[in-house]
């Protein structure tokens, strides 16, 4: 009767696993051939394997052999290496049948091609984020691994240096290892072959990332010409070779900026990562990133990308459909740094149409490429001039990016959320698009999360959404807050909510009286809160929001006016002194602009006003400041003395003329 | 309205000046010219053939003082042949030495042009000879209380570009840190010279200034 073929493999597979139980060493070893031969490359095979538990079996086999079996040992520790390169559930059986120590025993077989066998299984372990952390502080480690790393068999240098890549992480670790004198043999590696050469670089960058000391006991290697064999080796012919070495260069650029200021290296370094780009398999998924590393906060730098058309040549991947998940992330990431500053980038990325290309990401199935999509249009959308013309607050846009709102990956929600904060700034009196698709609801009701990112960046959002929104939005806005919440923000425990709550009660009340009579609803529990983060908050940041927030009040009624003053002199000395004597210029600022607003002229109680102020010493603090460093300061300190000067000359008829009439 | 004759000269240095060198000592940053900040005023379009003058309103949307860049949006309200209140964008140029000089070096302007222009401002006057010299780039503005601007429409925000209307000067602008108050000249070489724009700080009928803010992330 014929059979398919799938179960044919399958009783094969069975069949292999019982010879490798076999008694004769022969059929054994033939078996593992077998196995090997049919699991290099095959993730379904090497599935299938493991589910039937050949991992154990295979490491009997290797334990139970002793150091004359070479040919079993060699086979067995293959057949290891091979479940363990590539699949993650093969790493883990791989680690669970306990192979590692029998994998290091054997690096000292005296068999060269055991050794070679057994390095190469190890190093692919080490490839995996599954291995063990190795421990180099303790001392037997440590000597271990230099001992690999000064081998003469080049798989177990490799080994070496996969074991550093994977391993190498604090401070602590890197200054150790080069204490240890494995700098140097890693440079002696860069002249070794291809395996060694990349291995080695891997680990270099691993070592010096982030610390200044190893780096410059690096550069001083080789009498100063380590930099040197870093700069050739990103001219190599191999394109792995070359991303490595860029993104060695990168690593000290960034921690250690004086050893690369040749800009010409820096833009060789973006042309070789651009032309690197076009590479298929893993180096071209893994230069957008190193670009995007390159060029973070770099304006420089990303001008020259833009001058060697790096964003043409980025945008021109987004077309392609069959684009691999991770190179998408990178390539996504790669814009959002070249456009985190520099409009013209941003000019060009809307003219490729290719904000519907990042669009279409927002909904990849792919957590880090939707994070990815929405922190590259956080960079587009900072554009004021596009903001201006409204080209955002658009339904395409904005209905994906409220979704993933509700998305089950924080850092998806928070990304979209920093997005969407540009988005709503909108001057095009557009924003009811984004109120009418349910963003302010989902604002809302992340303001209130557990997690102080979620709030933080909700209430940034609708901080920004509030700004110069028409009175009938944020009646909407407020309403939908609600007083209560909106009272709980400004009093959040998180300093930096405190302040972004603030300021949208700022922007709440910058639009006239009846704005302002928002902050007096339901007893005034928000005027109240902002007058008591004014009086004891401590970061500056949140003052000066605080005490805006009272000077466009200060632009009100009478008895919006009068509320303030409440708020202003009910501890003695007044906190507006405090501010007015800060070394902070902004804060100076914001409480001049208080005091200019309360003692405008033409209202009613305006003189009485001065009065208060005076007797409270802030007019003479204010006199004091008539040459105050800060120019906007002291033109601003001008104005108050100037409308305070007329009634000052006749306080005591205007005084007693002036009822006063407030709201407490 | 008639076309200015353009006078042939040689090109002026650029104005955007390359690199930062630091010590720059920038002009001073000012609560009036912050985003959100209204002004009203007119514009002075008279030829010899008529009289006229459209009120104008102004709102500053973006600023960036590190990279010398305003922006914002200029209303022109009773504009003859125009249904709707005219609505342009434009994006200002700070001059504060590091990113931008007196020197204009695009837009059709030579540096006799620019020089020109900027001697209408009084409070131009004290720089006008070291202006001569390098367009002002060895200038120290940080105490100064004036500041001094471009400001070029870049486009209609409510209306087609085919409205009849023009946009391709620029304005020479004159900020005044004291009192908030805006002078310029429009420059172009087809339109009447020394057009003048004069605005004010408004605080949009309420008692005292207001202050709204935005921060992009």
């Amino acid at each position: 009767m014929p059979t398919s073929a799938s179960s044919t493999s399958s009783n094969r597979t069975e069949v292999l696993i019982s010879l490798l139980r076999s008694e004769s060493k022969e059929v054994k070893l033939k078996a593992l051939r077998e196995v090997k031969n049919q699991i290099i490359g095959n993730r379904t095979k090497k599935l299938s394997y493991i589910k039937l538990g050949a991992v154990p079996k295979i490491l009997e086999i290797l334990s139970s052999s002793d150091d004359s079996e070479s040919l079993i040992l060699i086979q067995s520790a293959a057949t290891i290496g091979s479940f363990a390169c590539g699949v993650d559930v093969g790493v883990k059986a791989v680690l669970d049948s306990g192979a590692f120590p029998h994998l290091i025993r054997l690096l000292s077989h005296l068999d060269d091609k055991v050794v070679d066998a057994g390095a190469r299984s190890l190093k692919m372990i080490y490839q995996s984020k599954l291995a063990p952390k190795y421990e180099f502080h303790k001392a037997e480690n440590m000597a271990f691994l230099l001992s690999l790393l000064n081998s003469e068999n080049e798989n177990v240098t490799e080994l070496g240096a996969s074991i550093i890549t994977h391993s190498c992480e604090t401070t602590a670790e890197q200054k150790a290892l080069c204490e240890a004198g494995a700098l140097s043999r890693l440079l002696i590696l860069l002249k070794g072959s291809l395996n060694q050469r990349e291995a080695s670089l891997d680990s270099l960058a691993a070592m010096t990332e982030n610390n200044s000391e190893v780096i410059a006991k690096f550069v001083g290697l080789n009498s100063g010409r380590a930099l040197n064999s870093l700069t050739e080796l990103m001219k190599d012919r191999y394109p792995r070779t070359r991303l490595l070495a860029s993104v060695c260069l990168i690593v000290i650029d960034h921690t250690s900026p004086n050893y690369l200021q040749d800009i010409g290296i820096k833009t060789k370094l973006i042309m070789i990562l651009i032309e690197l780009l076009e590479e298929p398999g893993r180096v071209g998924d893994e230069v957008p990133f190193a670009l995007a590393n390159l060029i973070a906060d770099k304006e420089d730098l990303q001008q020259i990308a833009f001058e060697v058309n790096a964003l043409d040549k980025l945008c021109s991947f987004l077309h392609q459909d069959t684009l691999l998940t991770k190179r998408l992330q990178g390539i996504l990431l790669a814009i959002a740094e070249l456009c985190s500053r520099l409009e013209n980038c941003r000019a060009r990325f809307m003219s490729m149409q290719a904000l519907n290309l990042v669009t279409n990401a927002l909904t990849h199935d792919c957590a880090e490429v939707r994070t990815a999509a929405c922190i590259c249009m956080r960079s587009v959308t900072r554009s004021v001039k596009n903001l201006s013309a409204g080209h955002y607050l658009d339904d395409m846009i904005v209905t994906p990016l409220v979704h993933l709102l509700h998305d089950q990956c924080t850092s998806v929600q928070v990304a979209a959320l920093k997005t969407i904060s540009n988005i709503v700034v909108d001057f095009t009196n557009r924003k009811s698009v984004f109120i009418q698709c349910g963003g302010l609801k989902d604002l809302v009701l992340l303001s209130k999360s557990m997690d102080s990112t979620l709030r933080l960046n909700s209430v940034w959002a609708l901080r920004n959404l509030m700004f110069l929104a028409e009175s009938s939005n944020k009646e909407r806005i407020v309403s939908e807050i609600t007083a209560s919440t909106l009272t709980s923000l400004v009093c959040d425990p998180e300093p930096f909510i405190q302040e972004q709550a603030l300021a949208l009660v700022r922007n709440l009340v910058d639009g006239g009286i009846s704005c302002i009579e928002h902050v007096f609803v339901e007893g005034g529990i928000i005027i109240n809160a902002v007058g008591r983060q004014v009086r004891n908050a401590s970061k500056s940041e949140v003052c000066i929001q605080g005490i805006y927030i009272l000077g466009n009040i200060s632009t009100g009624s009478e008895s919006h006016k009068e509320a303030v003053m409440h708020q202003l002199l009910q501890e003695a000395p007044s906190v507006l002194i405090k501010f007015l004597k800060c070394s902070d210029a902004r804060l100076r600022v914001a409480a001049i602009w208080c005091v200019v607003n309360l003692t405008y002229p033409g209202g009613p109680g305006s003189s009485v006003r001065v009065a208060r102020l005076r007797d409270s010493g802030i007019i003479s603090q204010i006199k004091c400041m008539v040459n105050d460093p800060c120019l906007d300061a002291k033109f601003r300190v001008r104005t108050a003395l100037e409308q305070c000067k007329p009634v000052l000359g006749c306080l005591g008829v205007k005084l007693s003329a002036t009822t006063e009439q407030g709201h407490f | 309205m008639p076309v200015r004759v353009v006078e042939s000269s040689s090109s002026s240095a650029p104005s955007q000046v390359s690199g930062s060198s630091p010590g720059h000592a920038l002009p001073p940053a000012c609560t009036l010219l912050s985003v959100g900040q209204a002004f009203a005023g007119t514009q002075n379009v008279s030829s010899s053939q008529k009289d006229e003058a459209w009120r104008v309103n102004v709102r500053i949307q973006g600023c960036d003082l590190d990279h010398g860049y305003l922006c914002g949006t200029m209303e022109a309200l009773n504009v003859p042949l125009a249904d709707t209140p005219v609505v342009t964008f434009w994006e200002g140029e700070v001059v504060d030495t590091k990113n931008y000089t007196f020197f204009t070096g695009k837009w059709e302007a030579t540096s006799e042009d620019d020089i020109r222009h900027w001697s209408k401002f009084p409070s131009f006057v004290p720089f006008l000879s070291q202006v001569e010299v390098d367009g002002g780039k060895s200038l120290d503005l940080s105490n100064c209380p004036y500041i001094f601007m471009r400001w070029k429409e870049q486009y209609f925000v409510n209306v087609g570009p085919d409205c009849g209307l023009t946009i391709a000067g620029f304005y020479y602008v004159c900020f005044s840190c004291i009192d908030g108050t805006i002078n310029g000249f429009y420059y172009d070489p087809n339109s009447s010279p020394f057009q003048k724009l004069e605005l004010k700080s408004t605080n949009e009928g309420r008692s005292g200034f207001s202050f709204s803010s935005y921060e992009l992330q």
